[in-house]
């Protein structure tokens, strides 16, 4: 049986001929099914729980990369297989996934392409694509083992799910790419340097592939996990040891 | 108000892209890179390759290939499978198969390694071992007191 949550913001009248375009082909299909609409009060969690418990085996997610990290980030540990239609702008997850915007996701919700991914875990939450901490002066500890810190602030990404490119000037080729299932997450840190009176300038990043990293600062830094953002003063991220089972297209960027 | 500003200005746009195409057979080859302007501290090892352009202390150690680019300091006792040292280290090297300093290169410390090459230019300081030579490695292993007994039992007879 399939589950399918709708984020709020599928209600605005111009989502309103793709959702049913997408309600009518998920018909065609006969994997049509129960459908819950989310909002910030709901927790995702024990709606998927509640629902598992009435039979449900397929939980669907339809919205944006928003939609995606608020669902996980709580509900990764269900025991059920996720799917992602991604509808709306903001939607970077749904093509790392090779699933396409709008109607034609249903063909590749259709066709069931499951993959186990790893997934992040950082305070008391999940995420599942990208971590990133905004620039600040921060000092990352590495498997309790050694230390970075840098005399200026710096910028943290961490990444499983999402590649992390980053490119000096558009003649750089140079690529890094992030393999969401070798059983390690990959940091990517930048530290800026002043230049001049006002402005600041990227350094080169720093790679270093972990298990688990502490990010710590003495004032308050911006942590978005999957495009959802809080304020931390200590943050730890270890690879978590459940993984997700994910409808995934053949266009996977895995 | 002009004079708090604190958030980055004259950050280039699309300095970071998220979906750029992926190129085939790059996957899995993620190194541990120490960029310029980040201090390492503590012991430091990784599974992969590690390429150092920043500061180090403490100790490294990887299996396989160490590369200390010019500029880069390494004040830290080093283990690794292969290395090109073009930056300062200062600490003992212990390299299982090759090392090669660069003209760059400025090194204080013992290198045991099986393979040495230097480029001209380079500053060494200490002493190099390499396995190999029946003689030093014998020496090596023996004891000085026990060689001085042996030496003695041979003119006695």
């Amino acid at each position: 049986m399939y589950v399918y949550l709708y984020d709020n913001f599928l209600r605005q009248k111009k989502y309103d001929s793709v959702i049913k375009a997408i309600e009518v082909r998920l018909t065609d299909y006969g994997i049509a099914g129960k459908i819950l609409r989310l909002n910030n009060f709901i927790d995702p969690k024990q709606v998927i729980d509640d629902e598992i418990k009435r039979g449900a085996k397929t939980v669907v997610i339809v919205g944006n990369d928003a939609t995606f990290g608020h669902v996980l980030s709580r509900a990764a540990t269900c025991d059920c297989t996720f799917g992602f239609l991604p509808v709306g702008s903001n939607n970077t997850i749904g093509r790392v996934l090779g699933i396409p915007e709008g109607l034609s996701a249903c063909d590749v919700l259709s066709k069931r392409r499951k993959e186990r991914l790893d997934i992040g875990w950082m305070n008391n939450r999940y995420f599942v694509s990208q971590l990133h901490v905004l620039p600040a002066r921060l000092k990352v500890v590495y498997d309790e083992r050694f230390a970075v810190t840098t005399n200026e602030k710096m910028e943290v990404v961490v990444c499983n799910l999402q590649p992390f490119y980053w490119k000096k000037d558009k003649k750089d080729e140079s690529n890094q790419v992030v393999h969401p299932q070798d059983g390690k997450l990959e940091a990517f840190l930048r530290p800026l340097t002043k230049q001049g009176w006002w402005g600041y300038k990227y350094e080169d990043p720093s790679i270093f592939p972990f298990e688990e990293m502490e990010i710590i600062s003495d004032s308050p830094f911006t942590v978005e996990a999957d495009g959802k953002a809080s304020k931390e003063l200590k943050v730890k991220i270890k690879l978590a040891h459940g993984k997700i089972d994910m409808v995934v297209g053949r266009n996977r960027k895995f | 108000m002009i004079f708090q500003k604190s958030t980055p200005k004259n950050l280039p746009e699309e300095e970071m892209l998220s979906d750029t195409p992926i190129e085939s057979g790059q996957a899995d080859e993620v190194e541990t890179v120490v960029g310029p302007s980040v201090n390492v501290e503590g012991d430091f090892a990784s599974e992969g390759n590690i390429i150092v352009k920043g500061t180090v202390s403490g100790s490294v150690h990887t299996s396989r290939f160490l590369s200390v680019e010019p500029g880069a300091k390494i004040m830290a006792n080093v283990r690794a499978g292969n290395a090109k040292i073009s930056g300062e280290v200062k600490g003992n090297l212990k390299i299982r198969e090759t090392i090669e300093l660069t003209s760059t290169a400025k090194v204080l410390g013992d290198i045991e390694v099986k393979v040495l090459s230097v480029e001209p230019g380079a500053l060494l300081f200490g002493k190099i071992s390499m396995p190999g030579i029946e003689g030093a490695e014998v020496r090596s292993v023996k004891p000085r007191s026990v060689r001085r007994s042996e030496e003695i039992a041979e003119i006695s007879q």
